[in-house]
This record gives C-alpha cells, structure tokens and sequence, in this order.
C-alpha cells in the first residue's frame, strides 16, 4: 500500500497528463460519428506518432537538465533523407531506413560531443547545430518532393490487418488468432515496440540510470562516481536516435520529404510542451517518455476537439478557427501550472531554488 | 490474467469494428466539362473527375494549414461570405473551418478526421504539394471529394484550382524588362524559402531577366511575403547595394516601398503583390517613379474551390486542374474602388474579382466576416 501511495506521487506528472488526455478525448470521441472505432484511433494515432517519438527525442536532453532545440530540424533532415533512400527493393528500402536511423543518432551524438567536451550550454549549442540540420536538409530537398514506398505508408498507416494484406502473408485467409487483434493501429505498435526494445531497456541500464542521477544533480552524481560524460553523451546519441524514428516516420506517413524550416520549428516547440505536459522536470532528473507520450496525447486531443464541436452549439465559439491557437496556447498553459503545483507542498521555500 | 482478458475483448472490439466497405473513387471522364469558362481546364491534357451525383444540402470542411498572416486570414473570411450568400448557403448543411497550423501530420489528420466524420467535400489548403496520397485513397474509398487549392497539391489524382506561379514570375519579369531596359541592378525579394510558389515564382523571374540578350545583376533577398520581413530586408540591402534600378517582390510589397521611402532612394519601376497598401502607392507615387505592376494570388480562390466542390457533389465532371486566370493590373490600369480600396487602412489583398465564376467580392463584404464564426 506504501508502495503504492510512493509510486503515484513520483509519478504525478504522468498520471495528470494520462487523466486529461481521457477527459479530452472521450469528449472528442462522444461527439465523433464514428467516435471509439478503428477507424478513428487509426487516424489519432497517425496524427500524434510523430510528434510523439520527437517528443521521446527531447525528453532525453530535458532529463540531464539541458534542452534541444534542434530535435525538429534533425527529424526534418532525416524526413529529407528518408525520401532519397526509402524505395525500391525489400534491401534498399530496409538499408534506407537504417540510414536514416543512423544519421539520426549520429546528429544526437555530434550535439552531446559538443556539449560534452566544448563544456557549452545546451540552448546555444542546438540551436546552431539545429540551423545547420535545417541547412543540408534544405540542400537535400530544396523543394518538397521525393518518393517513400507507398506500401510502406499503406502498412504503417492503418491497422494491423493491412499489414498482411498488403503483402499477401496469407492468401487463403488470416488464421483465427489474428482476427483478435487486426483492428490495433499500427503506429500504436511501432511505438510499444520502441518502448519496449529501446526505452526500458536503456532507462534500466546503468548508463540510464545514470542520465536520472546527472540531470538531479551533477555535482553528487560525480562524487558517487558516476560516468557523467558517458551518460551524456549516450542521451544525446539516444535523443538523436528517437529524432531520426519521427523523421523517418513523417517521411513514410506523408510519402515524400519537406525540409520547412517552420514546420521544424514548430515541431521542437510542440516537443517541449509535450515533455512539460507529460511531467518531466525541466529542472532534470525526474520523469521520462512514458509522461511526454501522454503529453502529446493531450496535445493532440485539444486539436482534435476543436473539429467536433458543431458551430452553433453554445461552445461553438471554441470552433472559431481564428481563436484556435489561442485555446490551444491556453490549455497549455492550465496544464503546465497544474504540473506545476508540486511547488506548494516543498517544505522549504529555499529548494524551489536549489 | 485480468489483463490480458480486457486486451482480448479490446482487440474484438477493434477488429470487429473496423470498417471494410469500399466505394470506388471518381470516375476519369474526358471533357467538355461543367461551365468551362469558370473551371477552366489547365491544359489540353487535362482530364475531367466525375462523382455520382448526391443530393444536397452538403458538409462542407475547409482545412486551412497555418493562419499567422493576411492573405490567410483573408481567405477564411472570403470562405465563409461565399457560404453566407443565399444561392450558396442553400447547398450548405454545414460548413466549418479549422487551421492546423504549419504541422503536416496535423493537417492529414484533420482531412482524415472529417473524411471519417461523413462530410461530402473537403477543401485544402495544403502546407506541403506532396503527401497526400494516402489520405486521397481513403477518401476515394468513402467517395469523399478532395479539392486542393493555393499551393496546390502535385498528386493527380486530386481536383485542384490553382494559378500558375511561373507565370507569375513571368510577367514580373517582362515588366521589369520593358520598365528598366535590358541592364542595371535589380533586387529580388523572395517568400518563404522551400514553398513551391516561392520557387516557382523565383524561376519564371529568373527565365526572363537571365534570358540571352539581358545583362541584370540581381541581388536576392528574403522577406517572407510580409511587410515586416521584406521592408527590414530591402533597407539591408539598400544599405550594402545603394542604387537598384528595379525591383521584384514575392508580397510584403509595401513594406519594400516603404524602405525605399524611408532610406530616401528614388522610386523605381517594381513589380509586386495584390496587397492593396502596395495598389494605394502605386497609383499615389506614380509620378516619384514608382511605375508598379500588381499581379495577386487571390485569396478568393477558396471561393472558386468550394464552387468545384459543389459541381462536383451534383455530379457535373469537373477539370483535376483548373486553371485560375491571374488577376493582373499596373499603374495605368488600375481603377479607385474596384482594383483598390484607398479608404481601407489594413492590410487587403485586392485581386477578389473571377466573372467567368460570378464570383466578384468588395473589400467590405469580405471584412464584415472578420473573427466571426461560421454560422
């Protein structure tokens, strides 16, 4: 029972986040026409994947105490790359994509190299090296094009059951058993197999551990022995690898690259408010991408209410496109302040400062 | 166990209740079209799109990219008076707006959304030409019809209305030949860098003043299509360049003429936006050397979109690319209350005017829509 009670108290950022998104969605869903059906969760899942995984990206650099503000130009330099590479023969496409992933976590590395050894602030750092992934994506793709598989966006954009029809696994019918679970969107498995195979394996390995001790406080982390620079350095590498995942995700949802500088933009910025929605301290050292998932869920429910809600109703005024933003902007803010409000049960006024 | 029985019962549910009903797409028709004059097919390639016929009233959905400028704004409200006028309103159930902003997956998912949601039509104002295809294959499962306006959308299996941006750059370009000679300096203040119009716009300019015959230097710069952006660019560029003998802007052209006027330079011939601010001063510094040229990318083209939309509901086949006609006037055309609007203070895109379509928008019939909603 202890242990329950300290359980969700160390994870209340994540539980808020997890209990807001419910609220706005079985909102969204109740007045949808074909609200709680496949159909939808496969179309609220393709809308949020991206931001989701570009969301875990940042999460990394957030948890060691600093920020990236060069996630959203590596995702879209990757985007550019995946629609150079991601086509042609079952090798090409599968070596592409490796590419792509690889590129991504090379970018993540370059950034936690830098900050690592040329002993400089994060901010500064990413938003250099940030300006420079949207440079050679611009040179890549100096106007939105290419080709990315088309099966490949058929597959991973629907529910399970395209997967084998596409490809024809079996033609005399699927066996009983995958009736079951035919209906699960398929961004929703791409991302619990990400969980699965790279987060929780990393968030239990010693170096992981050691991002939490770092961004709690680096001085004792050092002290105790801890590998500070390792730690680092694989955040970054590990953030850049996630970036890389949205990037080529975006490229494979939407079939083609685009190197806009404003989307990227607009993308880093959406990444942050979803780790802070999700709970993970800015300060460093507590949270982690299970939060900025939910974050993001909340994120995109607030988009997804405003095209449900019928005009004429006494909350058609939310429907106004022009004030849009403004909602948005708004319920953002009441998310973060209720994330916020740990601060009224510190002790001591001192620590808000430490 | 408890667990893994509820993921079961969830997976049935999911399975039993995703959708497995196909309807076909349009029908690829060869022309003549629907009332040719207003949906004037691109080229003689061209071919037509022919729904079957549904009932009215319809539901209508505009999804709109981002909203942080004029010409966007503009357009909404230009939507939304074409809906409110009576011959149109009585087709409309339903009509509603919602801007992404400039997030890619957020504007799929929202035409997704509404395909889901059972409206008939979906009109575009796409942030990227190219991505659609899947959500056009879901819609020409659920026999919605798509129509792409603005940029357009490269895919042709989508019914989109459009102005030819090349040409645009084109006719820039021709008046800054016949205007300036055929040497001298030119600044060229671009859009928004990676647009397809910004490129497009940038090569026709290009094929003209680089064309055998012509020695310009042109000097390039970024303003972004807005005043701000382009009236800061043009003063650097006055700053590190001093004289041009001509000038071609993207939009923002306002704020280019403004900089001229404030770095003390002579006017000089220039070629620019529909803004109506840029109209006012041509036609008031006309004799301070501003011979301009106004070409506009209409924001009520959405108008033209919708109108396509609805012939298409009907069942009349209409064009995969319709060809916009570019508004186009200069100095000497250009007429006080019809292509300009000297009394209006803000920012206006004044290029409204498609009689092949009857469609024809004053200034205050479109402002009256400002901020309000829908209905």
């Amino acid at each position: 029972m202890k242990d329950l009670k300290l359980r969700i108290t160390q994870n209340i950022g994540p539980i808020l986040a997890l209990i807001l998104f419910l609220i706005l969605y079985v909102f969204y869903s109740s007045l949808h026409p074909r609200g709680f059906t496949s159909d939808l969760f496969v179309q609220n899942s393709n809308e949020a994947l991206t931001l989701i995984l570009l969301g875990m990206a940042q999460t990394l650099p957030v948890l060691l105490g600093g920020i990236d503000l060069s996630v959203g130009p590596l995702m879209t330099l990757v985007n550019s790359l995946a629609s150079h590479l991601v086509s042609g023969s079952a090798v090409e496409i599968v070596a592409g994509m490796i590419a792509c992933l690889v590129v991504g976590a090379l970018g993540g590395l370059l950034n936690g190299l830098i900050v690592v050894y040329g002993r400089l602030q994060p901010i500064v750092v990413t938003l250099a090296t940030g300006a420079v992934f949207s440079g050679i994506a611009l040179f890549l793709r100096p106007t939105p094009g290419g080709t990315v598989d088309p099966d490949l966006n058929w597959v991973a954009t629907n529910a399970l059951a395209e997967l084998p029809a596409t490809y024809g696994w079996w033609p005399n019918g699927s066996p009983a058993w995958f009736q079951f679970i035919q209906g699960i969107p398929m961004p929703i498995i791409i991302l619990v197999v990400i969980v699965l195979v790279v987060w929780i394996p990393f968030r239990r390995s010693e170096t992981g551990r050691a991002c939490y001790a770092v961004g709690s406080n680096e001085g004792a982390a050092y002290m105790s022995g801890v590998k500070i620079e390792r730690a680092k350095l694989a955040a970054y590498t590990l953030g850049g690898l996630f970036a890389g995942l949205a990037g080529l995700y975006f490229a494979i949802q939407t079939g083609s690259g685009n190197a806009d500088p404003i989307q990227a933009g607009t993308y880093t910025l959406n990444s942050i408010a979803a780790v802070v929605i999700g709970g993970t301290s800015l300060f460093g050292g507590a949270g982690g991408v299970i939060g900025t998932i939910f974050g993001v869920a909340v994120l995109r429910s607030i988009t997804f209410c405003f095209r449900v809600v019928d005009s004429d109703s006494a909350i058609g005024f939310l429907a106004n496109p022009l004030l849009q933003p403004m909602f948005e902007g708004l319920i953002l803010l009441l998310a973060v302040s209720i994330g916020a409000a740990g601060i009224f049960r510190m002790k001591n006024r001192l620590s808000i400062f430490r | 166990m408890k667990v893994k029985a509820l993921l079961i019962a969830a997976g049935v549910g999911l399975g039993m209740l995703s959708s497995t009903a196909f309807a076909k797409g349009p029908e690829v028709v060869s022309g003549p079209g629907y009332e040719e004059a207003c949906f004037k097919p691109w080229n003689a390639e061209t071919k037509f799109f022919k729904w079957p016929a549904k009932p009215g009233p319809y539901k209508i959905a505009l999804v709109n990219g981002f909203v942080a400028n004029v010409w966007r704004i503009q357009m909404i409200q230009t939507a939304k008076a074409y809906a409110a006028l009576p011959e149109v309103a009585k087709e409309l159930k339903e009509f509603k707006v919602v801007s992404v902003g400039t997030d890619m997956a957020a504007q799929l998912g929202a035409v997704e959304d509404f395909i889901n949601q059972g409206f008939d039509a979906v009109l575009i104002d796409p942030n990227t030409p190219t991505g659609w295809d899947r959500v056009i294959r879901l819609a020409n499962q659920k026999g919605t019809v798509l129509v792409g306006f603005d940029n357009g959308i490269e895919s042709k299996d989508i019914p989109a209305v459009a102005q030819d941006q090349i040409d645009l750059g084109k006719i820039s370009g021709e008046w800054i030949v016949k205007n300036v000679g055929n040497k001298g300096k030119l600044l060229e203040v671009r859009g928004v860098a990676g647009t397809s119009v910004d490129n497009e716009r940038h090569q026709g300019f290009r094929q003209v003043v680089e064309a055998p015959g012509n020695s310009f230097e042109v000097v390039e710069v970024v303003g972004n299509w807005a005043p701000g952006d382009s009236q800061k660019a043009t003063a650097d560029a006055i700053a590190a360049h001093g004289k041009f003998d001509g000038i071609f802007t993207q939009g923002g052209s306002n704020g280019t003429v403004q900089a001229f006027l404030d770095a003390g330079q002579p006017l000089v011939p220039m070629a620019g936006e529909g803004e109506n601010l840029f109209r006012v001063q041509m036609a008031e510094l006309q004799d301070k050397g501003l011979k301009g040229l106004s070409y506009g990318q209409s924001p009520a083209q959405v108008a033209i979109a919708m109108k396509a939309a609805i012939a298409a509901l009907q069942g009349h086949p209409i064009p995969q690319l319709t060809s916009v006609p570019n508004p186009v006037v200069d100095y000497t055309t250009q007429k006080a209350g019809e292509d300009y609007f000297p009394e209006l203070k803000g920012d206006f895109f004044a290029a409204n005017a498609f009689p092949p379509c009857d469609i024809k928008f004053t200034a205050p019939q479109i402002m009256s829509q400002s901020g309000d909603n829908t209905k």
